[in-house]
């Protein structure tokens, strides 16, 4: 974890390359969009992301826990076939 | 009314989506997926906000590559592209670890708003639907000023 004062979440998106970002958020914009926060982990394995956060649950965290990938959204070399369809 | 940035470039369309659960709220990455009639999330994420999957109703869904089963959980709000639904309905999918989301924003939640989307620029808008002329000349307005 590297727990810090809060930031511009612009700005923590910036430092870092194909990486997992977990951002505590502090502040939105008047939309309601998260715009400040305090870095909590980045990491490049996925993994380590959700045992970050259920850690951080399991320890009475209830505040707002953003998760964000930062770079290409699937590997080089991969494609993507979405969709689901269920007459729920 | 609220725009969304994305990457035109990227491999698919992703916007920012909050989640809450019954123990703990999520900011996530979801997929904006118009071929797909339901929103999901990924099974990691509904373990984290709170639900028991074990416990969780089934519902067989058809995809692409063919027939799965999926958990069914309530959230007690998503909030994405500036609209909010409360106590919506999603379905829960293990996602491969190569998919850099953690779910899909499906035709249930888009249909609640017209969705306006510019590729050259990377905007997303949604607005509601026009009640009368006189609405809809001002949703127009927000509409060329956002695009």
């Amino acid at each position: 974890m590297t727990g810090q004062k809060p930031e511009p979440i612009e700005e923590i998106r910036k430092r870092f390359k194909d990486e997992w970002l977990l951002i505590k958020v502090t502040k939105h914009d008047k939309n309601g969009f998260p715009i400040e926060g305090i870095l909590l982990l980045h990491t490049a394995d996925k993994q380590e992301l959700h045992e970050a956060i259920l850690n951080l649950r399991e320890q009475g965290e209830m505040g707002e826990l953003m998760s964000w990938f930062e770079g290409p959204l699937v590997p080089e070399g991969w494609e993507v076939i979405l969709s689901a369809f269920s007459s729920l | 009314m609220p725009s969304v940035r994305f990457d035109p470039k990227a491999t698919f369309v992703r916007v920012p989506a909050r989640i809450v659960g019954p123990k703990g709220v999520e900011w996530l990455g979801l997929a904006l997926d118009t071929g797909s009639s339901r929103t999901v999330i990924s099974e990691h994420v509904a373990l984290r906000i709170g639900f028991n999957l074990l416990t969780a109703p089934s519902v067989r869904i058809a995809t692409a590559s063919g027939i799965v089963e999926a958990r069914v959980v309530t959230p007690r709000q998503i909030f994405a592209l500036g609209e909010t639904a409360d106590e919506f309905q999603v379905l829960v999918l293990p996602l491969p670890a190569q998919l850099r989301s953690d779910g899909l924003l499906g035709l249930d939640f888009l249909r609640r708003r017209n969705l306006f989307c510019n590729f050259g620029e990377g905007i997303l808008l949604t607005l509601p639907f026009a009640r009368n002329f006189l609405h809809r000349c001002q949703l127009v307005t927000h509409l060329f000023a956002a695009l």
